[in-house]
């Protein structure tokens, strides 16, 4: 899979809500070639500062006209400087990059997608292909949590025909109050819901329990998973996660998130090997 | 000065010699920017770089440190990886002959716990097909000196250099860390062990905090500090190093542009390595080649050679005339 370098146009902003932005970029290379759960790395002016490029998942793909969107939160310098782009002008991409989801049979059984925040961007794309090639009578659902109301995308943005939503705050200013990941065990104990495949975006402790829940009852997880990276390409290791080695349980590896990811099932993760230093969300001190 | 006619085809010469080192332009790729080469040939025609140089291979595979290995710092950033890498075996049987079979000169970059691991790496390198030359890094704990790092010390750095020197016919180069007092003191010692060439600077030790959970950003808490933040450092290191030591000298540490590279040829490093700008920019590398020759067609330097090390550091004062006659006139 050939990775591009390609000068993208901005072709709409829009902020959805509070810090949460919708980006429209005109990049037919990059979109005609781009998978859900790929990601591309981004970089909006030239200069040193900041000097690094940012990885953001496809939230939605429109290959045929040469565009693709990206569901972003401002929470640095970079960030800001995104969100100060204007329809028009151009930056810099770097794409696709990573494995992304591998799709499930057509018209196979129930599917849970768990999205955590603004974990909810490759799940769009990728709920838009399911469905499409689903019979409609399958039972998907998605379960979308945040800490509140205002950092949660109004429900048109979510609502599709066929598909359930649970909707939850931790804060409980809107749907179920508590984490995701605990409401989705509480309908996973209900018991009229199981899924046979899982696929979930968010922070890592929210993963770190949907692959907990995955692991216990023997279903089939697919993790986006984030961290900081230098280049997305494979070549500066920044963004290893250690790895698990069932043949070898005390043997140290690392799996690195741009190459081998960012698509983890929940058994490749070494848990317990992940610092607390990485469950701090990506953001740069320089932000 | 003398500028040298541009060539009878026009095209300006950037072939540099570096001692046993013949390279058809000055610009390489830095160890542990660019992986094994590879992981850029969707961005860059390899074969106009003047040579690549690879992620530092150890004797053994190595896993590299726990994640968080990487943050952004003002204009540079910090990285901890450990030296994560697939080891010789692997490297010579998976990686290196994609690159060999490009014809692109490969400068190994190794490292070593002991000083007979290197040597032992010098020997399994040397005699292979494909290999230009080795690079030295000096810059890892040796561990049966309590972790002291070899490239602090000159007599150290010394005894890694003629441990590889004794194993391998290559031309040996020894890649120096900024970390030291006198950055001299060392490239004399390891041009004195027999190192062929000179690199420098590596990373510049560093740290980076979160005032919010109180820990270091790095999980190893200290990482080496590389982009444009360090380039005024390595650009005095290379002016020392080439003041010091007769060898040719390879000059790196932030630089992204030609521009940049050019500095660093004009204070005389003959060549230079492009590190973390490859991050930003994959393409960045032979985009420096291309800006270079611009640059000698605009000036009309016919050979990159006669451009190494003219930089004028003499005294000049433009207005001294004017001075004089001021200083005579109140003499009379």
């Amino acid at each position: 899979m050939d990775k591009i370098i390609e000068e993208a146009r901005i072709v709409e902003q829009e902020r959805i809500l509070g810090q949460i932005f919708r980006l429209r970029l005109h990049s037919p290379k990059i979109a005609g070639a781009a998978r859900p759960g790929q990601f591309v790395m981004m970089r909006v002016r030239e200069g040193t500062d900041p000097l690094l490029r940012r990885p953001f998942s496809f939230s939605r793909i429109y290959a045929e006209k040469g565009d693709f969107e990206i569901l972003y939160r401002v929470v640095g310098k970079g960030t800001r400087l995104m969100s100060g782009l204007l329809p028009g002008a151009s930056a810099s991409l770097v794409g696709p990059l990573g494995n992304g989801f591998e799709l499930p049979a057509a018209g196979s059984a129930p599917l849970a997608f768990i999205a955590g925040g603004i974990g909810i961007a490759p799940l769009l794309e990728l709920i838009e292909r399911v469905m499409a090639r689903q019979k409609g009578a399958e039972d998907l659902r998605l379960f979308y949590g945040a800490r509140t109301a205002e950092e949660l995308l109004p429900e048109d943005f979510v609502r599709m025909p066929g598909l359930r939503v649970h909707f939850s705050t931790d804060d409980g200013s809107f749907g179920y109050k508590g984490r995701i990941t605990r409401m989705f065990e509480d309908v996973m104990a209900e018991g009229a819901f199981r899924p046979s495949g899982i696929y979930s975006c968010g922070p890592l402790a929210m993963q770190y329990n949907v692959a907990k829940w995955a692991l216990a009852n023997d279903t089939l997880a697919q993790l986006s998973l984030e961290s900081l990276m230098a280049c997305g390409i494979g070549a500066c290791l920044g963004c290893a996660l250690p790895a698990s080695t069932p043949e070898d349980p005390g043997a140290e590896r690392f799996v690195h998130v741009c190459k081998d990811g960012p698509i983890f099932s929940a058994g490749s993760i070494k848990w317990n090997k992940i610092l607390s230093q990485q469950t701090v969300p990506p953001t740069w001190p320089s932000n | 000065m003398e500028q040298n006619p541009v060539t009878a085809n026009g095209s300006p010469d950037l072939a540099v010699e570096l001692g046993p080192l013949r390279l058809k332009n000055p610009v390489m790729s830095a160890s542990g920017t660019f992986g094994y080469g590879e992981e850029y040939s969707n961005f860059v025609d390899l074969r106009r770089l003047g040579a690549v140089v690879v992620k530092g291979i150890s004797l053994e595979p190595r896993a590299g440190n726990p994640p968080p290995r990487i943050v952004e710092t003002p204009g540079g950033m910090m990285n901890a990886i450990g030296l994560e890498n697939v080891g010789v075996e692997q490297f010579l049987s998976l990686k290196l002959p994609y690159l060999r079979e490009l014809s692109v000169p490969v400068i190994v970059n190794i490292f070593g716990n002991t000083v007979d691991e290197y040597g032992r790496l010098a020997a399994r390198l040397d005699g292979t097909p494909g290999i230009a030359a080795i690079e030295i890094n000096v810059s890892c704990p040796n561990v049966k000196k309590g972790g002291m790092v070899f490239g602090t010390d000159p007599a150290m750095t010394g005894a890694v250099v003629r441990a590889v020197r004794a194993k391998t016919s290559l031309p040996v180069i020894t890649k120096l860390t900024p970390n030291v007092t006198s950055i001299s003191e060392v490239a004399k010692a390891a041009e004195g062990a027999g190192s062929d060439i000179i690199s420098c600077i590596n990373t510049l030790a560093a740290m980076a905090v979160d005032i919010f959970s109180r820990r270091p950003r790095l999980a190893n808490v200290f990482g080496g500090l590389s982009g444009p933040a360090v380039k005024p450092v390595a650009l005095r290191c290379v002016y020392e190093v080439t003041r010091a030591v007769k060898c040719p000298v390879i000059g790196l540490g932030g630089i992204t542009s030609a521009t940049d590279a050019l500095e660093f040829l004009l204070v005389g490093a003959s060549a230079v390595q492009v590190g973390t700008a490859n991050f930003t920019n994959p393409a960045v590398t032979v985009e420096i080649v291309e800006g270079i020759k611009r640059f000698m067609e605009v000036e009309g330097i016919g050979d990159i050679k006669s451009y190494i090390g003219s930089l004028d550091t003499s005294c000049l004062f433009p207005f001294a005339e004017d001075s004089c006659s001021l200083i005579e006139s109140e003499m009379s």
